[in-house]
């Protein structure tokens, strides 16, 4: 690696948090709302349409996106309890186990560390609406699912800039979860990024996100072309492409 | 971990009662003196390299030189409280790697061993969310908190304080918890945002009311932001509390400067902005994030030869939730609406609903009532033969997660008030204790520890006295001793009881006389429900609602009523012109300047037809028969238009007609389009809609029992995971089709979905799992039900599942979606 870059990785070491300013809120995506509903262009009748832009519309008035980032070293050298090459993010208490993401980050100088969530607001609607409106709660989870994702776009745009500013370039965002990374890195993700102070977003025992419509990701920083760029979230690493609803409609759940 | 058996001290908690290193640090208890805390610890860590993300509170073990090297450079600075490095030092965050008592040990030895005057017994968040928008529970948190707590107070320290809690419930836990292992004084603060809310949504003024109820000595904000902008904040909390109030700022927002995280507050400004909070009534004060001996040694410059100002209690009735705040001022008027709905008294369904423990029943009456106007929700799910503690702690753990208003926690049961008030997030109402000695002795202590407002109802041993005067000598005697508790007037509401004007009318006029000398004379607010006053007469609605305008003209607060009714909140929102809360009567136009006065509708109108419901539209021209028409309606999805066709066709069809030949055939269609892709799911929900609609106007015309339902199922989303979307879609289609369904929730433990099958006799369960981790536990919840329940058929969903792993994991059927869930059904049930 190179020392400079080593370096401009390493200048990002604070955990930085993101609040989009007005002008910078993500806007809903809402073919990606519907996506999430099974939408395979069915014909809507007016009441329904109109429920779907109601939802749309309180998920972004409840929503308050906010995420943090921090970059680490990148250290591929170890090995986990069985043995196995992992990754360990420098300066953290961060163990990656799987192929996937070792593949994801093996030759990289540093990774980005990002969570970002809607908040309490959309988890306590989400609440409200599964006791009293189960179409509109549906409806409601697809907008939030949506608007979260282009969350955390925005703030995956804002890393990648930053990190082209400094030389660096990026490889795709990858999530626990994904391929055969097991979930259980999460509470240590947030520690990392002191998620919970700065954004209120907490792990459960199984670990999953509080609220719900939270997302961690790594993303990789190269000094030069970014290696394992052009992968995506596939079938082809998913773990549950045999179950998958989408692919039963001929679908993929990525765009 | 130890367990704690909370108890209830039958003395109020007071300065006298909890042990105070010296006079010193009673008089800035008292409010008479400053107290000067330290400053950032973390950051000074993070700045020695600390790992991101580790536990600085193991450095107490494995380098102790080092944590006393920073308490020394405080003392040094000026600070007479010590902080232990102990922030994180609970069980669940050590996760084995240190024992919370040995940490406690350790720390408190660095801070003495750095010649601190007064050490700081430090507690923090757990790291988890609690009930209901996470999972833990009350009861953990606060084991957690007790070992914290005791730990520290084995270790010698000689005050606690609990710090940077964003959740009104967490907080709360750790303080019960401390009041109940120790003696010692507790420092209780917040963190918020710049919108002026913890993440949970709770104000500066509602933190400081609530956390005053439950008897920390000193409240106030830590953290959060810098000097300048939390200024108005703690002015929020000055004006809501008598009690002292700290706040350790942040040396504003981090940035970067040459690779190294700086904070952008240097210390003589930092200073200055500090100095302006001491100004305003801040009494205790010291550092946060950022801030280091540099800044303490300003602060220092702040107090030194300065004493605080005396302040005087607000005297205000105060009632919050986590997110809102009901307050009735001590002087002029303010109406807070007590909503009545949540009570099953002569409610069939909701009786029904408690029974079949179906809370989202319940979380729609509050939704309602919110929606109504209602300002505070009264919660009493009291019914002969059910576990009354439980179901009330279900009641309110769920309605505080779906509604914004404080609770009024009802019950003759000591056990359930008890159950209720303790979990609950925020500063409650009790309804209620009386004049006898036997509801005082058993109530108020309640009321005094778990910091609560009580209404006192004025009736005793002897019955209900028939006089004003005789109902002010309880009251009286309910607020002297209420007193001794240290429960004020400021906490108190006294109901005066309203009798039958058909039986009693005499004493219609004593109650009034009685409400307005109870403002007058003791300086209490009231609280009355008003519906009694027309029992036995017609009308009754007309009469409660005068009666209501005559109770407000007498000094009535908070009456208890149904929100629902629009006469009761026309009367409300009138009053609220007339008694100058309604600012320029805003909110009064808003609502009525297009409203068509009742009594002026049309000659031949009847006045009650507003609240009758419309009449049934005539059937749209065409070819159709009502009957393709409601196969139609349900195919589309027209909820609103299914009623009227409905009753339509009641007149020519049976009931069970129209729901096994009509509705369950359109819902059918609406499965096998669904299958096609020629509906996506919100269509198919759509049209469960339509179809509910269709067998609730069925249900109203029938007598009750007429329609049976189909079959019993209990649902739930298995232990560990919280997704319940798709859950929630299979039990509305199930309801949709006639089954009853038990919806058990999420992150339901294996045995509570035993316990459901047992207790309601349930032939078939569904499960479901998002999560591949979650799959393990729908393993477990299987292979109990087959060992202690083995006639109960499963069927499973999710979208980890396939065939081939349900069936690996024992299940007898796999859903791949709602639709097929309700063939499944009619499978079991059929057979």
């Amino acid at each position: 690696m190179g020392a400079d870059a080593a370096r401009a990785a390493s200048e990002l070491h604070a955990s930085m948090v993101w609040k989009p300013s007005a002008d910078e809120l993500p806007e809903l995506s809402r073919p990606e709302m519907l996506r999430y509903l099974g939408y395979t262009g069915q014909q809507l009748g007016p009441d329904l349409a109109r429920r779907i832009d109601e939802a749309a519309e309180l998920a972004v008035a409840d929503a308050r996106p906010a995420g943090a980032f921090r970059t680490f070293g990148v250290d591929a050298a170890g090995v986990d309890a069985n043995g196995a090459p992992c990754i360990h993010l420098a300066g953290s208490g961060i163990e990656l186990r799987g192929r996937d993401i070792f593949r994801h980050l093996k030759d990289a100088v540093g990774c980005a560390v990002l969570c970002c969530t809607l908040g309490m607001g959309t988890e306590r609607r989400m609440r409200v609406l599964s006791a009293s409106d189960p179409l509109a709660a549906t409806l409601y989870d697809a907008a939030c699912s949506a608007y979260v994702e282009d969350a955390v776009d925005a703030l995956e745009a804002r890393i990648r800039s930053t990190g082209s500013a400094r030389g660096l370039s990026t490889n795709w965002r990858f999530s626990c979860g994904y391929g055969d990374c097991p979930l259980d890195a999460q509470p240590s993700l947030l520690d990392a990024l002191n998620a919970a102070r700065l954004l209120g977003v907490a792990p459960t025992p199984s670990n999953l996100l509080v609220p719900c419509k939270s997302v961690t990701a790594l993303i990789g920083l190269f000094d030069g072309p970014a290696s394992d760029a052009d992968t995506r979230p596939s079938c082809a690493i998913c773990r549950q492409s045999n179950a998958c609803p989408y692919r039963s409609r001929g679908l993929v759940c990525y765009s | 971990m130890p367990t704690y058996a909370h108890h209830v001290p039958a003395a109020p908690r007071t300065l006298d009662s909890i042990r105070i290193a010296d006079a010193d640090l009673r008089a800035a208890l008292e409010g008479r003196r400053h107290l000067l805390f330290d400053g950032g610890m973390g950051t000074m860590l993070q700045a020695a390299g600390l790992a991101a993300g580790a536990l600085p509170e193991l450095l107490c073990l494995s380098d102790p030189d080092a944590i006393t090297r920073i308490h020394a450079a405080y003392v040094a600075a000026g600070s007479e409280v010590v902080t232990t490095n102990t922030f994180g030092a609970n069980a669940l965050k050590l996760d084995g790697r240190a024992e919370v008592e040995e940490v406690y040990q350790a720390a408190t030895a660095c801070a003495r061993a750095a010649g601190a005057r007064y050490v700081a017994g430090d507690i923090g968040p757990l790291g988890a969310l609690l009930r209901p928008l996470g999972t833990m529970s009350f009861d953990e948190a606060y084991g957690q908190f007790a070992r914290c707590a005791r730990a520290a107070a084995d270790a010698g320290c000689d005050l606690i304080v609990i710090e940077t809690m964003t959740d009104l419930a967490e907080i709360k836990a750790a303080v019960l918890a401390a009041k109940d292992v120790c003696d010692l004084p507790i420092f209780a603060t917040m963190t918020f945002e710049a919108d002026g809310r913890t993440f949970l949504g709770t104000s500066p003024a509602i933190a400081a009311v609530t956390l005053d109820a439950l008897g920390v000595e000193v409240l106030g904000i830590n953290c959060s932001l810098g000097p300048s902008e939390l200024r108005p904040f703690a002015r929020d909390m000055l004006a809501a509390t008598a009690k002292p109030v700290m706040v350790q700022a942040n040396a504003g927002l981090p940035h970067i400067e040459d690779g190294c995280t700086v904070f952008d507050i240097g210390p003589d400004a930092y200073r200055d902005d500090v100095a302006a909070m001491v100004a305003d009534g801040v009494g205790i004060i010291g550092g946060c994030c950022g801030t280091d001996p540099r800044h303490i040694e300003q602060l220092a410059r702040i107090i030194a030869g300065r004493a605080p100002e005396p302040r005087r209690a607000p005297g205000s009735l105060t009632v919050t939730s986590a997110q809102g705040l009901v307050e009735l001022p001590a002087e002029g008027r303010r109406i807070a609406v007590i909503g009545e709905r949540i009570n099953p008294t002569g409610k069939k369904r909701l009786q029904a609903a408690l029974r079949e423990g179906s809370i989202d029943y319940v979380v729609g009456q509050g939704i309602s009532q919110q929606e109504q106007g209602a300002d505070i929700l009264d919660v009493n799910v009291g019914l002969p033969g059910l576990d009354e503690p439980a179901l009330i702690a279900r009641a309110v753990e769920a309605l505080q997660g779906a509604t914004l208003l404080p609770l009024q926690i009802d019950s003759t049961d000591v056990r359930a008030i008890e159950a209720g008030v303790r979990a609950y997030a925020g500063k409650p109402i009790i309804n209620s204790v009386n004049g006898s000695r036997e509801a005082l002795d058993a109530v108020l202590p309640l009321a005094a520890h778990y910091g609560c407002n009580v209404i006192g109802l004025t009736l005793d041993e002897d019955g209900i006295p028939a006089t004003a005067e005789g109902r002010i000598a309880i009251a009286r005697r309910i607020i002297d001793e209420a007193a001794r508790y240290g429960i004020g007037r400021d906490r108190i509401l006294i109901d005066c009881l309203v009798m039958t004007a058909s039986t009693n009318q005499q004493q219609v006029g004593q109650i009034l006389d009685a409400v307005a000398r109870c403002r007058a004379e003791l300086g209490v607010h009231c609280a009355l429900g008003v519906s009694n006053v027309s029992f036995g007469l017609p009308a009754r609605s007309l009469l409660n609602s005068t009666f209501l305008a005559a109770a407000f003209g007498a000094g009535l607060d908070a009456p208890i009523m149904n929100p629902g009714s629009a006469r009761y909140m026309d009367t409300v929102r009138s009053y609220r012109v007339l008694n100058g809360e309604d600012d320029g009567s805003g909110a009064y136009i808003e609502r009525y300047a297009t409203w068509s006065d009742p009594y002026t509708t049309p000659a031949g109108a009847s006045i009650e037809a507003p609240g009758a419901g419309a009449p049934d539209a005539p059937i749209a021209p065409g070819s159709q028969s009502p009957v393709e028409e409601l196969h139609h309606l349900v195919l589309t999805g027209r909820k609103a238009d299914v009623p009227a066709r409905v009753r339509q066709l009641l007149a020519g069809y049976g009931a069970l007609d129209i729901i096994d030949h009509m509705l369950i055939p359109a819902l059918d269609e609406v499965g096998e389009r669904f299958d096609r892709g020629t509906f996506f799911l919100p269509q198919l929900m759509a049209s469960a809609e339509a179809a509910r609609a269709g067998f609730d106007t069925i249900r109203d015309a029938m007598p009750a029992g007429d329609v049976a339902d189909k079959g019993r199922i209990a649902l739930a989303t298995v232990k560990g995971d919280i997704h319940d979307i798709g859950k929630n879609i299979v039990k509305m289609l199930l309801e949709n089709y006639g089954y009853h369904v038990f919806d058990l929730g999420r992150d339901v433990d294996p045995l509570a979905v035993l316990d459901a099958v047992r207790t309601h006799d349930i032939p078939l369960v569904g499960l479901s799992a998002l999560m591949t981790t979650t799959v393990a536990s729908m393993e477990e919840t299987i292979a109990i039900l087959r060992r202690e329940a083995p006639g109960v058929r499963v069927f499973v969903g999710g979208a980890v599942l396939t065939p081939e792993y349900a069936q690996q994991i024992g299940a007898d059927f796999y859903a791949k979606d709602a639709a097929e869930s309700a063939r499944i059904a009619e499978r079991v049930f059929s057979s």
